[in-house]
C-alpha cells in the first residue's frame, strides 16, 4: 500500500459525504481534504466502529469524551480498501478497544444503589405501612374471605395430594369448640373464631385473617395435656384479635408482588404462594408477640387454666435435638417468655378439658 | 486527486442487508448462554451486541447503519423502570383495597368471583398505559442510538401523548369490532413518524388512513367464513367446524398480510426533509414462507433432540434402577444443562432462521429516492435516551431485535 487511498469521510456535522486521501503516517492516520486541509487521527485514539461484511474493512472513529452514550467523536471514516485496512490494523493496536464513558461505573453503582434503596424503602417502609392502614380499614367480610383464601393456600401448600386437610372427627370437634368456648367465655371477640385442625405432622399453629386459627395434628400430638394446646390457642387468638395475620398477609402479598415484578413474573401467581409460606414461617414483630402473650395469659387466667402448660410445652419441645419445632421457629423467644409467665401466674385450677374430651381431641384426625 | 464527490455511492438508491446465518447464530447462541449463566442480567448486553451486528449489516445507499446503544444504559434504565412500576402497581392495589376490591384465591360467592375478576382486570389494565408508553420510549431510544453517515436519528419526547392516543384509538377499534383498525394503525404510526428525525430533518407521514383498508380484506373474508362456520355447526356440525378452522387460519394469515402490507404502504408514504422518499414492496407470501419454513425446521430439530433426550433419561434412570443405586450425578447435570441449553438453541435458531431472514426481506424490498437531499442534513444533539427502553424490558415486550 502506498500513497493516499481515497476514502469516504463523514465529518459528524452534516450527512454530506466527503472524499479524503488517507495515508498511514508517523503516529497518526493522515487525512488529506480536497481543499488542501490536513487532519491527523492519532493511532492510539483510533477505534473500529463496525466491521464490514467482507470481514476485513471497517468504519473508524476517534476516541473522545463527548458525553454521549459511547465516548466517540461523531466523525466517521469509512475504510473500504483492504490494504489500507490491514495497514491501519498493524499501526493501531487499540483499534478494537471498548471504552466506557467517563464515570460509567459510578453511574451504574449509583443507579443500582438507588434502585435497591427504592425497592428496600418500598418493601420495608411503604408496604408494611400500607398493610397496617389497609388492615385497619378492611371490611370484615373481605377480611374473612381473604383469610379463607390464605388458609386454602396453606392447605394446598401442605397437602401431598389434593385431599382436604381439615380433620372432621365429631367428638374431637366438640372438644375443640368447648376449649375455645371456655377460653373466650365472658369476652366479646371482634371476630367469630374459625378454628380447624389440619392433618399434618408439623408441630405448628397459625392464625389467618378474619378469625381463622389452624392447629396442626403434630402440635396436638406433641402436647402432654389439653392446657398446653389451650395455651397455644389462646396465643393465636391474641394474634387474631390484634389483626396481626391480616397485616402480615397483606404485607407479604405486597412484597411478593413487587419481588415477582423484579424477577419478571407478571402473573402474580407466585405472590399468593409466597404469602402462604410467610404465614407458616414468618415471625410477627416482638411487640406483636408480647401483646399476644399478654392476651393469652389474660384468657388463660380468666378460664382458670394455668399458663404453666404453655411454658411446659415449649420447655419440653425446645431442647429436643435434631428437628427444631416449626412453631418455635416462627415464634422466636417464646420459650423464655413462657418461663417468665410461669412465675407471674397463679397455680392452675381445673384442666380445660376432661380426660375423655382430651382423648377425643387427640383423635380428631381419626 | 480526491474531490468532494457528494452522495453518489454505488447503488445509491438501495437498501441492502449483509448479515449472514452463521455469524448471527453464533452471536445469539453465545449471548443467550451468557444470559442464562447470569440469570438474565446479561440480556441487556446481549441485545446491544445483537443490534450492533444487525444495524451494521444494513446499508442505505452504500453506508452502513450504526447502533451506539450500550448494555450498561439499558441495565440502569431497567432498574429505574422496575422501581416506577412497583410504585405504580402498589398505588393501584391501594386504590382497589380502598374500594374493597380484593383478590380472593378461592371465591365462594358470585359477589366474590366478580370482585376478584374486577381486581385482576383492573391490575392488568393499570399496566396498559405503560405498555404504550414503553412502545414509544423504545422506538425513541432505538432511533436515538442509530446513526447513518455519523448523523444521529432521534425522536421528540412525547410518549404520554402517544399513550392517550393509543388508548383512545384502541378503544375505538374495540368498540367498532375492528372496523377502525386502519385508522388506529395510521394515526399511531403518523404520530411517531411525524416526531422522528434524521439529524435536523423531520420525517413526515403522508397518505390517508382509508388507504390501508384494502389490506384488511383477507381478515374480513376469514372472519366471514368463521362466522358462517359457527352458524352452520348447529345444522351440519362437521362441515361447520371445518369452516371455522378454515376461517380461523384465513383470518390469521390475513392479519399477517395486513401487518406486512400496512408497513409497506406506510413506508411508501413517508418522506424525509421534503425531498427524500421511500419505496417498500414486502411480499406477504415470502414473509409467511420464511416463518413457516423456519418453524418446521426448528420443530423437526427439536423432535429429534427430544427423542435423544428421552433416550438419555431412560438410559440413566433405567440403569440406576436395575443396579439399585442412585442415578449418576454427572448424567443428571448433563441432562439438566442440555434441557436448558435447548431453549437457548431454540431462541438462537429462531433469530437466525426466521427473524433475520424476514428483516432481510423487508430491507431488500426497500429503496430510497432523492438520496441527494441527505447532503444538507445537519447533526442533531445527543439524546440521553431517558429509560433506555427499561419499561419495555420490565414489561417483557421486546421484539426480535
Amino acid at each position: 500500500m502506498a500513497g493516499r487511498v481515497p476514502s469516504a469521510l463523514y465529518d459528524g456535522q452534516t450527512a454530506r459525504r466527503h472524499v479524503v486521501g488517507v495515508e498511514v503516517g508517523q503516529g497518526a492516520l493522515v487525512l488529506h481534504h480536497a481543499d488542501g486541509r490536513v487532519e491527523h487521527w492519532p493511532f492510539e485514539r483510533l477505534r473500529r466502529i463496525s466491521a464490514h461484511a467482507d470481514g476485513r474493512t471497517f468504519t473508524l472513529a476517534l476516541h473522545s469524551e463527548t458525553g454521549d452514550e459511547v465516548p466517540r467523536d461523531p466523525a466517521r471514516l469509512v475504510v473500504s480498501d483492504a490494504g489500507l485496512a490491514e495497514a491501519i490494523r498493524r499501526a493501531a493496536p487499540t483499534l478494537g478497544r471498548h471504552d466506557l464513558p467517563r464515570g460509567a461505573i459510578r453511574r451504574v453503582m449509583v443507579g443500582t444503589v438507588a434502585a435497591l434503596g427504592a425497592v428496600a424503602l418500598i418493601l420495608f417502609g411503604i408496604v408494611p405501612m400500607l398493610a397496617a392502614t389497609i388492615a385497619e380499614r378492611m371490611p370484615r367480610e373481605t377480611e374473612i374471605a381473604f383469610g379463607r383464601s390464605v388458609v386454602a393456600q396453606v392447605e394446598g401448600f401442605l397437602a401431598e395430594d389434593d385431599a382436604p386437610l381439615a380433620c372432621e372427627g365429631a367428638a374431637g370437634r366438640a372438644a375443640l369448640d368447648r376449649m375455645a368456648a371456655r377460653l373466650t367465655a365472658g369476652r366479646t371477640l371482634d371476630y367469630d373464631l374459625r378454628i380447624a385442625v389440619f392433618d399434618h405432622p408439623m408441630v405448628n399453629a397459625f392464625a389467618a385473617p378474619g378469625g381463622h386459627v389452624i392447629l396442626m395434628r403434630g402440635l396436638i400430638e406433641a402436647a402432654q395435656g389439653p392446657d398446653e394446646v389451650a395455651g397455644v390457642l389462646a396465643h393465636e387468638i391474641g394474634h387474631v384479635e390484634a389483626r396481626d395475620p391480616t397485616r402480615l398477609a397483606l404485607r407479604s402479598a405486597g412484597s411478593a408482588g413487587i419481588l415477582s415484578l423484579l424477577i419478571g413474573d407478571m402473573l402474580g401467581g407466585a405472590a399468593v404462594a409466597v404469602a402462604a409460606e410467610y404465614m407458616l414461617t414468618a415471625a410477627y414483630s416482638r411487640e406483636a408477640e408480647a401483646a399476644a402473650d399478654a392476651y393469652a395469659l389474660a384468657l388463660l387466667a380468666e378460664a382458670g387454666v394455668g399458663a404453666g402448660g404453655l411454658a411446659d410445652f415449649f420447655a419440653r419441645v425446645a431442647p429436643k435435638a435434631g428437628r427444631m419445632p416449626e412453631y418455635l421457629a416462627s415464634h422466636p423467644g417464646i420459650a423464655g417468655r413462657a418461663d417468665r409467665t410461669r412465675a407471674a401466674v397463679a397455680a392452675p385450677t381445673a384442666p380445660i378439658l376432661s380426660e375423655t374430651e382430651w382423648s377425643a381431641l387427640r383423635e380428631i384426625c381419626g | 486527486m480526491p474531490t468532494d464527490a457528494g452522495s453518489t455511492a454505488p447503488g445509491a438508491s438501495d437498501f441492502t442487508y449483509s448479515g449472514r446465518f452463521g455469524p448471527i447464530l453464533r452471536l445469539a447462541l453465545v449471548t443467550g448462554l451468557i444470559t442464562l449463566l447470569t440469570v438474565g442480567i446479561y440480556r441487556f448486553w446481549a441485545t446491544a451486541r445483537l443490534r450492533r451486528y444487525v444495524w451494521g449489516s444494513v446499508r442505505v445507499g452504500g453506508d452502513a447503519l450504526e447502533y451506539t446503544g450500550t448494555g450498561l444504559e439499558k441495565f440502569v434504565g431497567f432498574l429505574f423502570a422496575v422501581v416506577v412500576l412497583a410504585l405504580w402497581l402498589g398505588a393501584v392495589q391501594i386504590v382497589l383495597f380502598l374500594f374493597g376490591v380484593v383478590i380472593v384465591a378461592d371465591p365462594r360467592t358470585e359477589e366474590e368471583a366478580i370482585t376478584q375478576a374486577l381486581a385482576l382486570s383492573a391490575s392488568s389494565l393499570a399496566v396498559v398505559p405503560f405498555v404504550f408508553f414503553a412502545q414509544y420510549r423504545a422506538r425513541r431510544y432505538k432511533l436515538a442510538r442509530t446513526r447513518l453517515r455519523g448523523i444521529r436519528f432521534g425522536m421528540e419526547p412525547a410518549a404520554w401523548g402517544y399513550v392517550w392516543r393509543a388508548l383512545g384509538h384502541g378503544a375505538l377499534t374495540v368498540v367498532t369490532l375492528g372496523l377502525l383498525l386502519p385508522r388506529q394503525t395510521f394515526a399511531l404510526e403518523a404520530y411517531m413518524t411525524n416526531r422522528s428525525f434524521f439529524g435536523d430533518a423531520r420525517f413526515a407521514q403522508g397518505g390517508r388512513w382509508t388507504g390501508l383498508y384494502r389490506y384488511l380484506r383477507h381478515v374480513g373474508i376469514g372472519v366471514t367464513i368463521l362466522i358462517a362456520g359457527g352458524v352452520l355447526t348447529g345444522v351440519e356440525s362437521d362441515f361447520g367446524l371445518f369452516l371455522v378452522f378454515v376461517g380461523y387460519v384465513w383470518a390469521f394469515l390475513g392479519f399477517v398480510h395486513y401487518t406486512v402490507q400496512s408497513f409497506g404502504w406506510l413506508a411508501r408514504h413517508k418522506t424525509l426533509a421534503g425531498g427524500v422518499g421511500f419505496d417498500a414492496r414486502p411480499s406477504t407470501g415470502r414473509v409467511i414462507w420464511i416463518g413457516f419454513q423456519g418453524g418446521v425446521l426448528i420443530t423437526i430439530l427439536f423432535a429429534v433432540l427430544a427423542v435423544v433426550f428421552i433416550a438419555m433419561i431412560a438410559g440413566t434412570f433405567g440403569g440406576a434402577m436395575q443396579g439399585g443405586g442412585p442415578p449418576p450425578v454427572g448424567a443428571l447435570v448433563a441432562i439438566g444443562v442440555g434441557y436448558v441449553a435447548a431453549f437457548v438453541l431454540a431462541g438462537a435458531l429462531a433469530t437466525a432462521l426466521i427473524s433475520q431472514p424476514i428483516l432481510r426481506h423487508y430491507i431488500e424490498t426497500c429503496t430510497i429516492t432523492g438520496i441527494g437531499a441527505l447532503d444538507g442534513i445537519v447533526q442533531r444533539a445527543h439524546d440521553r435516551g431517558a429509560d433506555a427502553e427499561g419499561f419495555a424490558d420490565a414489561l417483557d415486550m421486546g421484539g426480535a431485535f
